[in-house]
């Protein structure tokens, strides 16, 4: 992989710093008892272990793990367990009082209920853990995206990328119609069971957006993954909508046509004194495929708090995007008023992602079932390029997208994104013993089994204010 | 969930009769009799002669509406403490309303599932704002909150953040991880530019919406039943005339209006077929400038009532909500804050509940 990308090393800490007290077994995580029995504080009703048992660990973020379980008590099917990480490992446990992000994503869980959004079974408080019981999802988007970059790559079938396209709208429209903005959609994020059926999850980030006490900038500055991140957060727009996350999907539906995302830029760090920085590099990625955002195309541009900062952008040219990334010339201030500045090339890359798959499907046979991507056609484009709309206003919305003739036309969208294929994916790798699960809980490790080009993904996001 | 009432744990979980929640206090008290007997709370204890008294005779639907909606507001002054609390850390952390509306729903559905007796109440306070300042999206940090919780109540609380991270985790457990609260501010909100409401009405509305978080009401009804109660109070009730009979004639005509929707509604149950023509509020007196006024309020409840006739609109509930919060102002006169305090005070030094 020719593009490296720095964030990995400056924003996760380096793989090398070993955390002491990590030797503990998978299930030691779970009945560690150093500091059980205080007395007359609180004690849970139920304790994790008593109802299930854990067979394995599967990864780890800023708030802690998941692991993997099956049921003691006769429940049916297995679970992702997520155990938020009191905040200081190995030292004396106590109460610090809850991180909203974990506040908002038990509270929304416990209040969702929709096929394409993962379900929470139930929440357990005890020992100071805070316990989400989720249904159990064999894969996600990451996972099955790195699997066709394998031995040898291939694309995602095209039945399959549209199944996972509508059951992904469907989620986002049942948030969205329930006031629920998920502000940190990725392919990570991205569940799918192995019934095929998608599940939207991770809502550790999301958030009520119905007539806030507070504006939704005010409250995190910074949302949203670097390259799944919309051109008016980039910009630094004050005010949001559900549209942020309709970019994102925009760039996930990309991303399972190329296997590869398709704004993929480098973060700019946050200085010491707080403030947001402009994310030339991300931007730049963006300009440099979908052309300038013109005033016309986006009436609010000029209004946008880093507008001017649009000025140091390169303007695009034809073939730049194709090339190996180059530093661009800090000064070059340059007019992106002519009408060839802002020409999209997201037709031309599309049809050459499309097209190059399509040429190349028949020499992968192992995946040539489900049809070609070139079978996606012009309504392929038309959805791409709604969905990466500049205009968060003319951006569609998840329930016009659901509506489009991409998924009207052609072959009946499956609610089993894998109906029809011979291919199996991988199951999700877990890891049992110490050995492995100590590896694979470093800080900055996402998670056990995803090597190379995945783990230089950029980390969870999030500035609590 | 978010966006429909009806599909949210607010009303699959939240929602109750008012037996049901008189079973489920009763419940409580059963656990741990001596305790009860021990701490006696105002209201519980003039709740439980009352029951006494009566337990062999069988209600009359009249009688039995009487009882509940008595015991109803008994059981209100035990929280009315707690609200009266609230209220003054609130202000000190500079905290919106609509926070503190949440905070007491959290102490309403905790104080549902465990005795009173057993907690702080002064803690569990202090946590429910912590905790609704994060669901709100309005977060303080926690030491800011034990500082000024502190400050307040320096006897019974100390300045130990865990405590409160450990209340915290007690009142979610107990809550489900149920926080996304539904409330009735927004109904008005929706609805206060539609029934053409004054500042004065919008103002007294929201008031009056405050106050029913002091009653059993928000687990009783749905936030837009109370809301709608709300304005049709603030329609019929003028400000300062909450008392006397002023105010009687006033809630007669907010029956009457009730009332006249159901009949709009055709049939349901229109037994005294109120006529429009009755129900003007506060008949004699005043000038012509005075008449007018009276004029375009009267035209605003027929409005109202129209509205309550077409709408799908549970009109018994509306009835019910009226008269409790009525019935919530009279007995307000009557709270005694300090014995209530007292009390409540005492059970928490006694069982060394402060430092527990």
């Amino acid at each position: 992989m020719s593009l490296t990308n720095p964030q990995s090393s400056s924003s996760a800490p380096s793989s090398t710093a070993r955390v002491p007290g990590m030797k503990r077994s998978v299930q030691a995580t779970f009945d560690d008892p150093s500091d059980r029995g205080l007395g007359s504080g609180y004690q849970s009703k139920v304790r994790v272990v008593d109802r299930y048992k854990v067979i394995g660990f599967i990864s780890s973020g800023t708030y802690g793990r998941v692991y993997k379980a099956v049921g003691r008590q006769g429940q049916p099917g297995e679970f992702a367990i997520k155990k938020f990480k009191p905040d200081k490992e190995g030292e004396q446990i106590q109460y610090t009082g809850i991180s909203q992000s974990a506040v908002r994503e038990m509270a929304l869980c416990s209040e969702l209920s929709n096929p394409n959004v993962i379900r929470l079974v139930e929440i357990i408080l005890e020992d100071k853990c805070i316990f989400m019981v989720f249904e159990y999802a064999e894969h996600d988007l990451l996972q099955i995206i790195h699997h066709h970059t394998q031995n040898p790559r291939c694309p995602i079938p095209a039945t399959m990328v549209k199944s996972i396209m509508f059951q992904l709208l469907n989620g986002c429209q049942y948030l969205h119609a329930n006031w629920v903005l998920h502000r940190d959609l990725k392919p990570a994020n991205i569940m799918v069971t192995s019934a095929g059926q998608v599940k939207i999850g991770d809502l550790g980030l999301a958030r009520l957006f119905h007539k806030p006490l507070q504006s939704l900038y005010g409250g995190d500055k910074v949302v949203v993954t670097i390259w799944y991140r919309a051109p008016e957060l980039l910009l630094g727009s004050r005010h949001y909508t559900p549209a942020i996350d309709m970019w994102a999907v925009g760039c996930i539906f990309a991303e399972l046509l190329s296997l590869r995302p398709i704004f993929k830029g480098e973060e700019a760090k946050m200085d010491s004194k707080k403030t947001v920085p402009f994310q030339r590099n991300q931007m730049q990625k963006i300009v440099d495929i979908m052309g300038m955002p013109t005033k016309e195309r986006w009436p609010y541009l000029t209004s946008m708090h880093e507008y001017s900062s649009l000025s140091m952008l390169q303007t695009p040219m034809m073939h730049h995007h194709s090339s190996h990334h180059q530093h661009h010339h800090s000064s070059s201030s340059k007019s992106s008023s002519s009408s060839s500045a802002s020409t999209s090339h997201l037709e031309e890359w599309y049809y050459r992602t499309i097209g190059a798959h399509a040429g190349s499907a028949t020499s992968s046979p192992a995946h040539g079932n489900g049809g070609g991507l070139a079978s996606l056609g012009a309504d392929g484009y038309k959805l791409l390029a709604g969905l990466l709309e500049y205009d968060p206003e003319r951006r569609l919305t998840a329930q016009q997208a659901l509506q489009h003739p991409f998924f009207s036309t052609g072959d009946k969208v499956s609610n089993n994104c894998f109906e029809g294929l011979k291919n199996t994916y991988p199951q999700r790798r877990v890891s049992q013993d110490d050995n492995d699960i100590r590896t694979s809980s470093l800080p900055g490790t996402k998670r056990s089994g995803l090597p190379d080009d995945s783990l230089a993904r950029p980390a969870k996001r999030v500035k609590e204010a | 969930m978010a966006a429909s009432f009806w599909e949210s744990t607010q009303r699959r979980f939240w929602m109750f009769s008012k037996e049901e929640l008189a079973q489920m206090r009763e419940k409580l008290c059963e656990e741990d009799p001596k305790l009860v007997q021990m701490y006696p709370l105002p209201d519980w204890k003039y709740l439980y002669i009352y029951f006494n008294q009566r337990k062999d005779i069988p209600f009359s639907p009249r009688l039995k509406e009487c009882a509940s909606s008595t015991r109803v507001l008994l059981q209100a002054q035990t929280d009315n403490v707690c609200i009266v609390e609230i209220n003054r850390l609130g202000k000190r952390l500079g905290i919106r309303q609509q926070i503190i509306a949440t905070a007491q729903i959290y102490i309403k559905r905790f104080y549902c599932k465990v005795e009173i007796r057993r907690t702080n109440p002064y803690l569990v306070i202090t946590t429910a704002l912590y905790l609704a300042g994060k669901m709100e999206e309005c977060p303080q940090h926690i030491r800011l909150v034990a500082t000024e919780a502190r400050s307040l109540w320096p006897d019974f609380l100390s300045l130990d953040t865990s405590r409160l991270g450990e209340c915290e985790f007690f009142l979610i457990s107990e809550m489900n991880s149920q926080m996304i609260v539904h409330q009735p501010y927004r109904t008005l909100a929706t609805l206060q530019s539609d029934f053409y409401l004054t500042q004065d009405e919008i103002n007294l509305s929201w008031s009056i919406i405050n106050d029913h978080y002091v009653t059993d009401l928000p687990l009783l009804y749905p936030p837009h039943i109370v809301a709608l109660t709300a304005i049709l109070l603030s329609l019929v009730l003028r400000p300062n005339s909450m008392t006397g009979a002023a105010a009687a004639n006033n809630i007669a005509a907010a029956g009457a209006a009730l009332a006249q929707a159901q009949v709009g509604r055709g049939g349901l149950g229109g037994n005294n077929g109120a006529s429009s023509g009755q129900t003007t509020p506060g008949g004699a007196g005043g000038g012509p400038e005075k008449d007018k006024q009276q004029e375009a309020r009267f035209g605003k409840v027929q409005r109202f009532a129209a509205f309550v006739a077409e709408s799908q609109v549970d009109i018994e509930a509306m009835v019910d909500c009226t008269q409790e919060m009525i019935s919530f102002y009279e007995v307000h006169e009557q709270y005694n804050d300090k014995a209530t305090r007292d009390q409540v005070n005492r059970f928490v030094k006694a069982r060394g509940l402060d430092k527990a």
